[in-house]
C-alpha cells in the first residue's frame, strides 16, 4: 500500500546552518508556480517536478503551519500522512511524498495536483453558467465519491470531514475527471472501541454533519460519511446546500440546533419509531423542549431537490439521508443501487458528458495561482498580495481546498481562509475538446461484487465485503470515457 | 527475552502498576471494552479480527528482530524507559494502550536504528518522543513537550519535537501499530463468554502492560500476546493442554503461536505470582544519570541506522541542530 509513497528526509540546506537562504535539497526538485490555497492548517502550492522523468508535472504541496514551539510534530500532520501512506485507490488522493525541512523542521507533503473540486463546480454552475451540473456528471462524481469511499470504509477508515471543497476533481490528462478524496486531517481508522468524536475538538463545517453527531452521539460511525454523501448529493443537483444551518460557534462542540431544525424541516421529526436508539442521544434527552416540542410537519425531500419520488436517484437519496445510522445505506450498497444503472452510465471522466455522439469536456475554470508568494508563505513582492475578501470577481476562489485540509481539528477553520484573486480568468465556458480514451473500466478501477445482501451491516465495525472491489453497474455498455 | 542472570526483583506487579489511585484507574477505558454492541461479536468480529491479525503479520514481524536485548545497557535503559512511561501514564491520566503504544514505538525504532553504547540520554529521550507520539495519536487531551517530566536530564522542545520527527521517519510513519489493547474485546468474549467482567478487563490491561517489561514487543504478535494476557486474566492455573483446548475456539494462529502463546502466557503467570525476573539492580528510580557529561548534542549520528552495515544517517546540517539542540543535565 502507499506504493511510491517514498519519505525523504532531505537535510536542509548543505550543511550551511540552515539560515533558510538556501533551497534545501528536497526543495530544488521542484519549481514553484505559487501558493493556491491557504487556511488554519497552513499553504499549499503549485509546483512542478523537474526530474526527468516526470518532468512538468504538477504537484501540490501543502505546508503545515508551524506548530507552537512546545507542539511538537501536530497530530493533525501526524494523522493524515499515517493514513495517506496506507492507502492507494484511484478516487483517493494520492501522496507523492513527504519532505521534512529539518533546518526548521517543517512539514511539506506532496499530492498529484487536483485542478478542480466539488465546491467550485457546483458554484461555477450556480453563479456563472446558471445551469444544472449534467445529469451525467453528477452521477458519475458520485459514483466515484462512493468508490472510494468503499474503499476508505472497507479499511476501516471513516473520513469524517466530506463536504464540497474536500472532493477534488482532476483536470486536463490521463486522469481527467476523476474524483480524489481528499483532506485526511480529521479521518481516522476505527479500531474498536471509537472513540468519542469530541477528541481534538473537531470543529467543521456542520452543514454535512450526520444527526447522530449533531444530537451528541458518542460513538459515530462509517454512516457518518454516508451522510455527508447525501447532502453533497442533494447539492450537486441544486447547486445549494441542503442543510445550511447557522452554526453556533462555541466550544466544545456546542449544540447545533438550527442546523438540526434546518433537517427536520426537510426530512420530518425522526420518530422513536423509525430510528429506536435515537432516545439515548444526549442532546434529544436534554433538549426536550427545542428538538422534541416543535413540531416538523410533512417531509419534503423530493420537492427540495426536484427529483421525482418514484426516481432512482431520490430513492437514493433518500437512503443516504436515512435518520438511523444502522439503517443509513453503505457505500457498497450505493454503488450497486439502481440509479447507477440506469442511463446515463456512470463513466471515469465525469466531465464529459457523452450525448448522441458529441462529446464536450465541461471546461470548469482552473485554480488562481498567487505568484508573488514563496514557499516561506512570504511575499516576495512589496505590495501586498492580491487578495480579496468575498470579492465576487469572477474567477476568485476559496482558496485552500486544492489539497487537503481546509478544515484542522482547531477552530473555525473556514473563517481563516483568504480568497485569492484569479488572474486573467476567463475561461468559463464549455469547449468541445476530443474525449480522452479508454476502454470500458480502465483497469484501475475494479469491480464490486453482490453486495445488497449486506443490509444491516451498518455497525460500528462493519465491514463492506468486496473491498475494493466496485466497479461499473453490471450491464455495462460502450461508454467513452 | 530471557533474564537467566538475575536476582529476585522488588518490583512486584502492584508496584509496577498501581501507582495511580482508584479514580483514575482507567474507568472509561474499561468502559471502552466492556460496553460493546453485543452485534459486534458476530460474523463481522471475526472478519475484523482476521484484518487485525493480516495486517499485524505485515507490520511487526517483517524487520528481523535485532533484538536491543543483546546488550545489557540498552536492557537497563529499556527497563528506566518502560519504568518512566508507566508513571507518566498514571501522571497524565492516559489509556493503558496509549503506554503500551508507546512501547511499541520504543522497541520497532530500536529495531531499526542503533543508539551508541551508555548513551542514555538518548533512550530518555526516545521515551518522551515515543509517549509524545502515542498520546497524540490516543489521547484527548495531549500535553504540551514541556509538560513531560523527564527527571535528570532538561530535553529543549526542539530537540523533543526533532526526536518525533526521527521516530516517525524511522517508522516510516506507520504509527497504527496494531496492539494487543485492539484484541482484548474480541478474546475475552471468545474465552471468557459469560463470566467477563470489568476486573477482567483490568486485569488483563494490567498484565499486558506487565509485559512490557519482560519482552521486547518486537518478538510476538500483538494477537498472541493479548491471547496471552486474557488467558492470564481470566484463569491462572492452565496447563498446556489445557490451554490449547481453550485456544481451539478461535482458529488464528498456528501450532508456533500456540507455542508463544503458552511461553508468554508462563511469564505472565510468573508475574502473576511476583516472581518476575527483572534484576533489581536494572530499576533505578529515574531517568539515568549515569552519562557524566555535562552536555550533550543532540544530532543523529547517535541514532545509528540498525539496517546494513553502519549506515548513519547524519544530519547536513549537523551545526545547526547541534547549535539549536542541546541537552543538559540539571
Amino acid at each position: 500500500m502507499g506504493d511510491g509513497t517514498t519519505a525523504t528526509s532531505n537535510r536542509g540546506g548543505g550543511g550551511n546552518g540552515g539560515s533558510g537562504s538556501n533551497k534545501p535539497a528536497w526543495l530544488q526538485q521542484y519549481d514553484l508556480i505559487g501558493k493556491i490555497g491557504e487556511g488554519t492548517y497552513g499553504l499549499v502550492f503549485l509546483a512542478r517536478t523537474k526530474s526527468p522523468s516526470n518532468r512538468g508535472k504538477s504537484i501540490a504541496i501543502k505546508k503545515f503551519k508551524q506548530s507552537k514551539d512546545g507542539d511538537g510534530v501536530s497530530p493533525t500532520a501526524i494523522r493524515e500522512i499515517m493514513l495517506l501512506r496506507e492507502i492507494s485507490h484511484e478516487n483517493v488522493v494520492k501522496l507523492v511524498n513527504v519532505h521534512i525541512n529539518h533546518a526548521d523542521m517543517s512539514l511539506y507533503l506532496a499530492f498529484d495536483y487536483a485542478e478542480h473540486d466539488l465546491y467550485e463546480i457546483i458554484r461555477h454552475h450556480r453563479d456563472k453558467v446558471t445551469n444544472p451540473i449534467h445529469p451525467y456528471t453528477v452521477k458519475s462524481l458520485l459514483w466515484q465519491l462512493l468508490n472510494g469511499l468503499n474503499y476508505l470504509h472497507s479499511n476501516w477508515i471513516i473520513h469524517r470531514d466530506l463536504k464540497p471543497s474536500n472532493i477534488l476533481v482532476m483536470g486536463e490528462g490521463d486522469e481527467q475527471g476523476v474524483v480524489k478524496i481528499a483532506d485526511f486531517g480529521l479521518a481516522r481508522i476505527y479500531q474498536a472501541p471509537l472513540k468519542p468524536l469530541s477528541d481534538n475538538g473537531v470543529v467543521v463545517t456542520i452543514w454535512y454533519r450526520a444527526p447522530e453527531l449533531l444530537l451528541g452521539a458518542k460513538h459515530y460511525t462509517s454512516a457518518v460519511d454516508m451522510w455527508a454523501v447525501g447532502c453533497i448529493f442533494a447539492e450537486l443537483l441544486t447547486l445549494k446546500p441542503l442543510f445550511q444551518g447557522a452554526e453556533v460557534k462555541a466550544t466544545p462542540n456546542p449544540f447545533q440546533l438550527d442546523q438540526l431544525d434546518k433537517i427536520f424541516r426537510v426530512l420530518g421529526h425522526p420518530t422513536q419509531e423509525k430510528w429506536p436508539t435515537l432516545v439515548n442521544l444526549p442532546h434529544w434527552q436534554s433538549d426536550v423542549q427545542h428538538i422534541q416540542g416543535h413540531k416538523y410537519e410533512n417531509p419534503g425531500l423530493y420537492s427540495v431537490v426536484h427529483l421525482p419520488l418514484k426516481s432512482a436517484a431520490y430513492d437514493l437519496l433518500s437512503k443516504m439521508l436515512e435518520y438511523d445510522p444502522r439503517k443509513r445505506i453503505t457505500a457498497a450498497q450505493a454503488l450497486d443501487h439502481e440509479y447507477f444503472r440506469s442511463e446515463p452510465l456512470p463513466g471515469r471522466n465525469a466531465l464529459v458528458p457523452s450525448q448522441a455522439g458529441a462529446e464536450k469536456v465541461m471546461n470548469y475554470p482552473t485554480r488562481p495561482v498567487d505568484t508573488t508568494t514563496d514557499f516561506e508563505g512570504t511575499n516576495s513582492l512589496q505590495t501586498s498580495q492580491p487578495v480579496s475578501s468575498g470579492n465576487a470577481v469572477s474567477g476568485s476562489m476559496a482558496a485552500g481546498h486544492v489539497v487537503p485540509n481546509r478544515s484542522v481539528p482547531r477552530p473555525m477553520p473556514v473563517v481563516g481562509m483568504q480568497r485569492i484573486q484569479a488572474q486573467g480568468m476567463s475561461a468559463y465556458n464549455l469547449t468541445s475538446q476530443a474525449a480522452m480514451g479508454g476502454g470500458m473500466n480502465p483497469g484501475s478501477i475494479p469491480m464490486q461484487r453482490g453486495v445488497a445482501a449486506q443490509a444491516h451491516q451498518q455497525q460500528m465495525r462493519r465491514k463492506d465485503p468486496g473491498m475494493g472491489m466496485p466497479g461499473y453497474p453490471p450491464q455495462q455498455k460502450s461508454r467513452r470515457f | 527475552m530471557e533474564n537467566s542472570d538475575t536476582s529476585e526483583t522488588s518490583y512486584s506487579l502492584p508496584s509496577l502498576l498501581c501507582q495511580e489511585n482508584e479514580a483514575c484507574f482507567g474507568e472509561e477505558e474499561q468502559d471502552q471494552y466492556m460496553n460493546l454492541d453485543p452485534c459486534l461479536f458476530s460474523q463481522s468480529e471475526d472478519e475484523y479480527i482476521q484484518s487485525l491479525v493480516k495486517r499485524e503479520t505485515k507490520s511487526t514481524m517483517s524487520s528481523d528482530n535485532r533484538s536491543i536485548t543483546n546488550q545489557s545497557w540498552l536492557k537497563r535503559a529499556r527497563l528506566d524507559s518502560i519504568k518512566w512511561v508507566l508513571n507518566t501514564r498514571a501522571f497524565f491520566g492516559f489509556q493503558y494502550r496509549t503506554a503500551y503504544l508507546c512501547v511499541a514505538y520504543f522497541d520497532l525504532f530500536l529495531s531499526r536504528r542503533s543508539i551508541d553504547n551508555e548513551r542514555f540520554w538518548a533512550t530518555g529521550l526516545l521515551s518522551v518522543a515515543c509517549l509524545s507520539l502515542a498520546a497524540k495519536m490516543e489521547e484527548l487531551r495531549v500535553p504540551n513537550l514541556s509538560e513531560f517530566p523527564v527527571e535528570g536530564y532538561y530535553f529543549d522542545n526542539k530537540v523533543i519535537r526533532r526526536m518525533e520527527l526521527m521516530v516517525l521517519e524511522t517508522l516510516e510513519w506507520k504509527m497504527l501499530s496494531i496492539t494487543p489493547f485492539d484484541f482484548i474485546p474480541c478474546f475475552i468474549n471468545k474465552f471468557c463468554g459469560e463470566s467477563k467482567s470489568k476486573e477482567l478487563v483490568s486485569r488483563t490491561m494490567e498484565l499486558l502492560l506487565a509485559i512490557t517489561r519482560e519482552v521486547n514487543l518486537m518478538d510476538h504478535r500483538p494477537s498472541v500476546i493479548a491471547a496471552a494476557a486474557v488467558l492470564a486474566a481470566f484463569d491462572g492455573q492452565l496447563t498446556r493442554k489445557t490451554m490449547d483446548c481453550k485456544m481451539s475456539v478461535i482458529s488464528l494462529w498456528g501450532s508456533r503461536e500456540n507455542e508463544h502463546i503458552f511461553s508468554c502466557y508462563r511469564l505472565l503467570q510468573e508475574i502473576e505470582m511476583g516472581k518476575s525476573k527483572t534484576p533489581k539492580q536494572l530499576i533505578s528510580p529515574n531517568l539515568s544519570l549515569s552519562d557524566n557529561s555535562s552536555s550533550i548534542d543532540v544530532d543523529e549520528s547517535s541514532f545509528t541506522s540498525a539496517v546494513g552495515s553502519k549506515r548513519r544517517l547524519i544530519y547536513n546540517d549537523c551545526d545547526e541542530v547541534c547549535q539549536s539542540a542541546k541537552i543538559c543535565h540539571r
